[in-house]
């Protein structure tokens, strides 16, 4: 039954965190790449572009001029003008899926700590089940307010299970174009998996250690390209070329 | 160290006591992420200083009546070990650190987007380990490496640098010997490269106005110079980008 769920909610998840994974896709002849996915590290202040372009997340204009407001990617020939910023914490937005702990429990309810700079009270009226301090839950961002406080919906609860922690702003490549990279990783381990937005991943059996390895291998390499394939042939047990 | 009525000569046929030219910084060398636990963090060896620096946040301001709905607040704390300088330093935070602290935190709030984080507190750690003049300038230039090592969205790096006068010449970057010329005037001034704003300047000791002009201008040059050095750092994080391309 947690299968079911896990794909239930796995492409309305892909969906916001597609245009960021642009990158993965199958590997093409090395020409035909070249102009799709031309690259360019950028830092605080680094001009994007001159002209009117389309804003996407962590850019800024001034003086008519857009400019990058973190360290991470851009891609100059798209079109829309944005940066994959390659840290930063999680802010929640609304219809994110999430992996959360709760953490202590009050009157009418509990309180779970989502990875964010609060923690979120979550009403015992949504959920069926009794939860006590340390239970998994995953759950879905219904609001988030001016001061960056999020309710959720659609909670459920996780028996057992491991949550591995990755910095938020690799989630996109853990979970892969349309969920490629999830696929392959469930598939080469046989672990139950779910990836939380706020850079919780929930796993349960399988082989854990392989898993652990995959996943330190997708963190450490989430700005390279061809990943799905890399990871692939690391969870086939073949060796990885540098 | 000079003694009381010797004479140095500060600059000699265009050079320094080490051999620098006037617009020549110390050798400056910076890694990005040495703090597993730190959200970000920077180490900077600048000449004889060193500067270890661990960013921590946006997380909640605490105590409550410290946040401000409108924006959130930078909390810099400097801080000099006890054996940084020749004498024993005492560990005691000094009317100096929080100086330093504050005008620093002040500096570097100017390039973040602070309003994106209401009720929030960023805390930067900056700890001196071996100090030889302008541990403050080296200060500021790690943490804003650190902040962007974060992750925290900003308008544009802050670079810092000293800038003075030593023996009646106009020098940039001056180190320990250099600033205790009996006629000192050490200015540090850190500056947004980009729009060279700047954001932090400060000074001790009698200046003429057009030394004034001339120390400001290269404090900027030499802001810039400490700028490629940051981009360097930063880039290099992620060199495997481009070799990958």
């Amino acid at each position: 039954m947690e299968n079911k769920k896990e794909e239930m909610a796995m492409p309305k998840d892909a969906v916001p965190v597609a245009k960021e994974t642009k990158a993965e896709a199958k590997p093409m002849p090395e020409e035909g790449r070249a102009e799709h996915k031309e690259k360019k590290i950028v830092i605080p202040g680094d001009l994007i572009a001159e002209g009117r372009k389309k804003l996407g997340q962590h850019v800024f204009i001034e003086n008519g001029k857009i400019y990058s407001d973190a360290l991470g990617i851009t891609y100059p020939n798209s079109g829309t003008a944005y940066v994959v910023p390659l840290s930063g914490i999680y802010l929640p937005q609304r219809d994110d899926l999430i992996v959360g702990i709760v953490e202590r429990e009050t009157i009418k309810g509990y309180m779970v700590d989502i990875n964010s700079i609060y923690s979120c009270y979550l009403s015992a009226d949504k959920c069926r089940d009794r939860l006590e301090k340390g239970s998994i839950v995953s759950a879905k961002i219904d609001s988030v307010n001016e001061v960056n406080e999020a309710d959720l919906f659609d909670v459920r609860v996780f028996y057992g299970g491991t949550i591995i922690r990755v910095v938020p702003a690799k989630v996109p490549r853990m979970i892969g174009k349309n969920g490629s990279m999830l696929a392959v990783l469930k598939e080469g381990t046989g672990s139950s998996l779910l990836i939380g937005r706020n850079g919780w991943i929930w796993s349960k059996g399988g082989d854990q250690k392989k898993l652990a390895e995959a996943i330190n291998l997708i963190e450490s390499e989430a700005h390279l390209d061809n990943l799905t394939v890399k990871v692939e042939a690391f969870l086939k047990g073949k060796k990885v070329n540098e | 160290m000079a003694k009381k009525d010797e004479k140095i000569e500060y600059v000699k046929n265009g050079k320094r006591l080490d051999g620098r030219k006037v617009d020549e910084i110390r050798p400056l060398k910076m890694k990005v992420g040495v703090l597993p636990n730190a959200d970000g963090s920077a180490y900077l060896e600048w000449g004889q200083n060193k500067v270890l620096v661990g960013v921590h946040g946006p997380k909640e301001a605490l105590p409550k009546h410290k946040q401000n709905p409108y924006k959130g607040l930078v909390r810099f704390t400097y801080r000099m070990a006890t054996f940084s300088v020749p004498d024993r330093k005492n560990p005691r935070p000094g009317r100096r650190e929080s100086e330093i602290s504050k005008v620093s935190g002040e500096a570097l709030e100017k390039s973040i987007f602070l309003e994106r984080f209401p009720n929030c507190a960023i805390d930067i750690y900056v700890e001196i380990f071996d100090s030889n003049a302008g541990s403050r300038a080296a200060g500021i230039t790690a943490a804003s490496v650190a902040l962007a090592d974060a992750g925290i969205p900003m308008k544009d790096l802050v670079c810092a640098v000293g800038v003075g006068k030593a023996g009646g010449e106009i020098i940039l970057d001056l180190n320990k010997d250099e600033e205790d010329a009996p006629d000192a005037v050490d200015i540090p001034i850190a500056i947004m490269p980009r729009t060279e704003e700047i954001v932090l300047l400060q000074m001790d000791g009698p200046i003429t106005k057009p030394e004034w002009n001339k120390a400001v201008k290269l404090g900027i040059q030499g802001c810039n110079q400490v700028y490629e050095a940051q981009k360097v750092a930063l880039r290099e994080k992620f060199a495997k980008v481009e070799k990958g391309k």
